[in-house]
């Protein structure tokens, strides 16, 4: 498509100057670091002592284990919190600056297509997500090292399903803020994607592991399931919570694993496909749709 | 002469409850000719030039530049468009941006190496390395102008173009429409600066309220003796409710 590649190059080249996810991966990256090296300390501290595993119920080589999946188990959650902050810094601006402050009106008059544009826009707005989360990724890898490592394809799979659910954020935020303010946009997006949704999800989840006896709620909120984006989630988060559980010496029963979402299937990856599809055709209607 | 433009009875308004912005205006522009579009504030010459530039889409009516629909991308290709207080990505610089529209214009490698230092430099931009957000309204407006003229355009529409600039900005924006126009480029002129419009444009529209009151070269607009801003007050006041030029508090001899 002529132009977007053009598009795309120039809006990379703004949000490499933006402030604001500068600032996220900073705090991202010391936050990375500080929690690795925190955790690292408390095992040096514990194990110069010769008294920390003088019992013999826990030896170094556990505790360490036990640690850095603590450590892991933290970055999902890190890694989650700063894909979507970034998602959504990326989303409120990517497309809505271009519009409100009129250079909108200057593209929009060159031969270029706004399917063209509204192309060069996701691409460089996925890229952007994709860099900057990588990186925090990156560097977590490289402090688990600190633990000895052995958990890098536990953090790989997360962090796809991560980068996967946030380009859906993104996408809805970018789409919204064609039509609205881009605050409001984020906050229809926050209503719509972590609450709306996340209600729907977590109140499937209960009825699928058969916590819900009305049949009648369990097929409204099968149906209402199948409506809305599914948080992709990797097998890494099941692993991980097994391997706590053991480490503690309890049982790894179904019973123990059903408040813990299961990963992903093929039809959810499909649904995440299709949803991708549909919120960026969303963003395209809704760029070709506005006037300026 | 081949045509450019050719608007044929454009009707736009923004709301269903609002009246027309743009009335039933109809005219056609020829390569070579400059034509003025002037009217007060809200007469709908902006809407006018959108609905050109395919910015806008209109409620009835036709608009063909070049002989196509400017909704589509390759009838802008020869258009050159400065709109009303331009704007652009505030964190580029002025070469980025004229390289992102370069390349918007499907402008090779060589020729962009060519061009944009040359555009910064009619621009005075030349030297300026910051980032647009920390530019001046006088400082968008001529990177409006040169982004405008990068694609060596065969229509060139200037939307206020010289509002805010200084004198001899203003004197660089006249002096490249005749050279334009000389060319062979077809010009569309917004502005409120009657006397700039007299000096460079052939042909003017005068509106109000959305609809044309007078068309025509500037000859048969402005008759002999007369000038374009006595034309230009007359029409519009004719056809507008008078309005008190001061407010009462300011005509109050009393403190």
């Amino acid at each position: 498509m002529n132009g977007s590649g053009a598009v795309a190059r120039y809006t990379l080249l703004e949000l490499s100057r933006r402030r604001i996810l500068l600032v996220f991966f900073i705090i991202g990256a010391i936050g990375i670091i500080a929690l690795g090296g925190g955790l690292k300390v408390l095992y040096q501290v514990a194990a110069s002592n010769p008294q920390s595993f003088a019992s013999g119920s826990v030896d170094a080589a556990t505790f360490n284990h036990f640690l850095e999946l603590l450590f892991v188990s933290y970055v999902f959650q890190a890694l989650a919190i700063f894909a979507l902050l970034i998602a959504y810094a990326i989303g409120m601006t990517a497309i809505y600056h271009d519009l409100d402050s009129g250079s909108a009106v200057s593209i929009f008059s060159k031969p270029i297509s706004r399917l063209a544009f509204a192309a060069g826009k996701i691409l460089a707005a996925i890229v952007g997500l994709i860099v900057i989360v990588g990186l925090l990724a990156l560097e977590a890898r490289a402090v688990m090292f600190l633990f000895g490592g052995g958990l890098e394809n536990a953090l790989t799979g997360q962090l796809l399903a991560v980068v996967a659910n946030a380009i859906v954020v993104m996408l809805i935020v970018l789409s919204v803020s064609t039509w609205i303010n881009n605050i409001l946009a984020a906050v229809v997006t926050f209503i719509y994607y972590n609450v709306v949704t996340g209600i729907i999800a977590t109140v499937h989840m209960l009825a699928d592991g058969g916590l819900i006896g009305n049949a009648a709620v369990r097929n409204v909120f099968d149906v209402l399931y199948w409506l809305v984006p599914h948080q992709l989630v990797s097998s890494a988060i099941r692993d991980l919570a097994k391997a706590q559980i053991e480490i503690a010496g309890g049982a790894t029963s179904n019973q123990a694993l059903a408040s813990v979402p299961a990963p992903s299937g093929a039809g959810d990856i499909a649904w995440w496909g299709f949803t991708v599809l549909a919120f960026a055709g969303l963003v395209y209607y809704a760029v070709r749709r506005r006037q300026v | 002469m081949a045509g450019v433009v050719s608007v044929q009875n454009l009707r736009k308004r923004y709301r269903r409850r609002d009246p027309w912005a743009v009335d039933g205006v109809t005219f056609d522009l020829q390569a070579g000719q400059a034509f003025g579009l002037l009217g007060p504030n809200g007469a709908g010459k902006t809407s006018v030039v959108k609905m050109i530039a395919g910015l806008l889409r209109p409620d009835t009516g036709t608009v063909s530049l070049f002989g196509s629909d400017p909704g589509n991308a390759v009838a802008r290709k020869d258009l050159g468009f400065s709109p009303e207080d331009p704007d652009f990505p505030k964190f580029l610089r002025a070469s980025e941006v004229l390289d992102y529209f370069a390349s918007l214009l499907g402008l090779d490698q060589a020729e962009r190496r060519r061009r944009i230092p040359e555009t910064l430099a009619f621009a005075g931009l030349e030297a300026e390395r910051r980032q647009i957000r920390q530019y001046s309204k006088g400082m968008k407006q001529r990177l409006g102008i040169a982004q405008a003229i990068l694609g060596r355009p065969k229509l060139l529409i200037l939307d206020e173009p010289t509002a805010d600039l200084d004198p001899m900005g203003r004197r660089d924006v006249r002096a490249l429409i005749e050279r334009l126009k000389a060319s062979g480029v077809a010009i569309l002129l917004n502005s409120h600066l009657l006397s700039e419009v007299e000096l460079v444009c052939d042909t003017v529209a005068i509106l109000a309220r959305g609809r044309v009151l007078k068309e025509g070269a500037m000859a048969e607009v402005v008759p002999e003796g007369s000038n374009l801003e006595d034309v230009f007050v007359r029409l519009v006041e004719a056809n507008q409710p008078q309005r008190d030029h001061l407010p009462s508090f300011i005509s109050d001899t009393t403190p």
